[in-house]
């Protein structure tokens, strides 16, 4: 190649592969909001351990206005109603979990239009208290990340002025608080993101196939040399 | 015993003479560059998306109340590899549209669109617009937020011939009118859905596969392009071809490998672009996000459309450019192939890629004033590449005749 090709070459080769950092890697110009995770809670909201303790907390705290429908977490109220068991059992799907090889079963998932039919009440009630019926939290977790979770549930208003979601969390008076929120965060990153054995799993076999298209395209690469050169195509 | 069936099949089918004229016989410039590549690499995007798009229509529910715990339930959490799945869907349609990208602007970097492969570029056209409505109607189907919201504003686009300066009933009733029918009804609701899914895993696929069968037949009869700009004569220059196979089989088979190494890469390990984390918010039509932008391979005719202060003539711009490409090879009449031996149209070239890419990355950032302005002069740079095209055919013409006809 000449010069000049060469030159090209690396004009096209660079712009492209820069256009395509930017629009898909890490974009300078556009402007996004980013909440940091602080770091003495980022190793509860990791932890799966804290996410099982968080599960209770979520329970105790939020589940009076929200569910968690992909966990089988539903409104304290309607728990308390007598038909809800069977409902749930006729109605749902269950939620089964693998632990050491055994099959269990977490709760139920309900499909939303089911949910929101037998629902209907309580969710009006809720609408009737805080204006808008508040959202599911299943994917939340995937929706909004760690860092922006963990300062909304701590200080509502200071995250989106004028939201109906009450602080529920008083770091001034609890000093758990603080805690708390992070396994909360916990809870809710357990019920979005696969448990980490599924995670190493998924690790292992995507350095699995890259390597194997790697090796496979240097293999067909050296493949074709010898082939060239016994044809005189070299 | 499998050459017995061969054979079998051979003496019913003629099998073996087909591979031996298609594969071995067909014969193609030696100096193919790097870029040519491309065009195999979109097909196997092709049939990555087919297979995960059959995987995922299995458990796929198209009704509002199901669509996105389908998605997000059903599909990333309930069935064994439905997130693999889901990721190679996504993350192919992304690489499928960069892809096409790439190879269009190959072809119109060595001017594969001119005599005798007019067609070829003309039938490429149809399945890159076929491929857009594909990506669009496909990215309502999960149901979230941006789903919702990137379909309610593309819907509304055609609305925007409200804005005419003349006829302002007629252009406004006509724009209406396209916009229900893409919805079908004033709102999206199971009826837009449904249609959407429809054409998404139907009708579009069907299109896009008869196209592309098209496309390949007509790369093979017009025969394939060369970097250099002149026709190859491969009778008279046999050093200058070599065999299909396995000189450019088993090269592009090479490159494919790593194409499909960088593509699942990013399918295990790199998902946060084609899994936007606003769409994991089930679609709300009483919460307007604070910001709405299509995907990446429409922010530029998107910036165009905004840049413009009229949105009717917005809307008539980014329409002409997509009209501009179809035609092209008509506009291009020069007697020279190929950006290496065409210094002027290699300067507009190098024009036009910038500017493409400026008005994508323009239009990923927020409509300020300075970007609206920066918009309409990279606009105008677009429109520049394409208006200069005749000049540049015009001037080259009073070359070649000079050179006694000598390309």
């Amino acid at each position: 190649m000449s010069a000049w090709g060469v030159i090209k070459a690396v004009f096209f080769t660079v712009l492209t592969v820069g256009f395509f950092f930017i629009i898909w890697v890490y974009n300078p110009f556009a402007h996004k909001e980013v909440y940091e995770l602080p770091e003495e809670v980022a190793g509860i909201v990791s932890d799966p351990k804290s996410a099982i303790e968080g599960r209770d907390l979520f329970k105790q705290a939020c589940s009076s206005c929200h569910s968690v429908r992909y966990d089988g977490m539903y409104l304290l109220s309607l728990e308390a109603r007598p038909d809800w068991e069977k409902i749930l059992k006729t109605m749902g799907k269950p939620i089964i979990e693998k632990k050491e090889g055994k099959i269990n079963i977490k709760g139920y998932y309900l499909p939303r239009d089911v949910y929101e039919a037998v629902a209907l009440q309580d969710l009006e009630n809720l609408k009737a208290s805080f204006g808008k019926v508040p959202p599911d939290l299943s994917t939340i977790y995937l929706a909004r990340g760690p860092g922006y979770l963990y300062h909304f549930i701590l200080d509502p208003q200071k995250v989106l002025p004028g939201t109906s979601m009450p602080k529920l969390f008083f770091p001034e008076y609890d000093k758990e608080a603080k805690v708390k929120v992070a396994k909360i965060v916990a809870y809710l990153r357990s019920v979005s993101e696969p448990p980490p054995s599924e995670k190493a799993k998924r690790v292992v076999m995507g350095v699995a196939t890259v390597g194997y298209f790697l090796v496979m395209g240097l293999i067909l690469w050296l493949y074709r040399r010898r082939i060239l050169e016994r044809m005189g195509l070299h | 015993m499998l050459g017995r069936i061969l054979d079998w099949v051979d003496e019913r089918t003629g099998l073996k003479t087909i591979y031996r004229d298609q594969m071995v016989e067909y014969k193609v410039p030696k100096n193919l560059t790097f870029p040519y590549v491309f065009g195999v690499l979109a097909l196997i995007t092709f049939a990555l998306q087919i297979i995960s798009g059959i995987i995922l229509i299995m458990y796929y529910k198209p009704v509002i109340a199901h669509a996105f715990d389908s998605t997000n339930y059903t599909i990333m959490k309930e069935i064994d590899f439905g997130w693999l799945f889901r990721h190679i869907h996504a993350a192919g349609a992304n690489f499928f549209l960069a892809i096409v990208y790439l190879h269009m602007f190959t072809g119109i970097y060595y001017n594969a669109y001119k005599k005798p492969r007019e067609l070829v570029w003309i039938v490429g056209w149809f399945i890159y617009f076929t491929l857009l409505v594909t990506a669009l109607t496909g990215y309502l189907l999960p149901w979230g937020q941006l789903s919702y919201w990137g379909t309610v504003v593309t819907t509304e686009i055609p609305a925007s011939l409200a804005d005419a300066p003349i006829l302002k009933d007629f252009f406004g009733a006509i724009g209406e009118t396209i916009s229900i029918w893409m919805k079908g009804g004033y709102k999206l609701e199971d009826l837009a859905l449904g249609r959407f899914f429809g054409l998404h895993v139907i009708f579009l696929p069907l299109v896009l596969l008869g196209l592309v069968g098209i496309h390949l037949f007509l790369v093979r009869a017009a025969g394939i392009s060369n970097p250099e700009g002149y026709e190859i004569d491969k009778k008279k220059e046999p050093e200058k071809v070599v065999p299909f196979h396995p000189y450019v089989t088993l090269k592009e088979g090479a490159i494919a490998m790593w194409y499909l190494a960088l593509f699942f890469f990013f399918v295990f390990f790199y998902m946060s672009h084609f899994l936007p984390a606003d769409n994991f918010e089930p679609a709300d039509p009483l919460k307007t996000p604070p910001h709405i932008a299509p995907e990446w391979y429409l922010l530029g005719f998107y910036e165009v459309f905004r840049s413009i202060p009229s949105k009717f003539w917005g809307f008539v711009a980014f329409n002409l450019i997509l009209l501009l490409l179809l035609l092209l090879p008509f506009l291009d009449f020069s007697p020279l192939k190929s950006a290496r031996r065409r210094p002027l149209f290699f300067v507009m070239f190098v024009v036009f890629v910038i500017s493409s890419m400026a008005l994508t990355i323009l239009g990923s950032m927020a409509p300020t004033p300075t970007n609206a302005k920066l918009g309409m002069f990279f606009t105008a740079l677009v429109f520049l590449f394409f208006l200069s095209l005749p000049v540049i055919s015009f001037i080259e013409w009073g070359w070649y005749k000079a050179r006694g006809g000598q390309a």
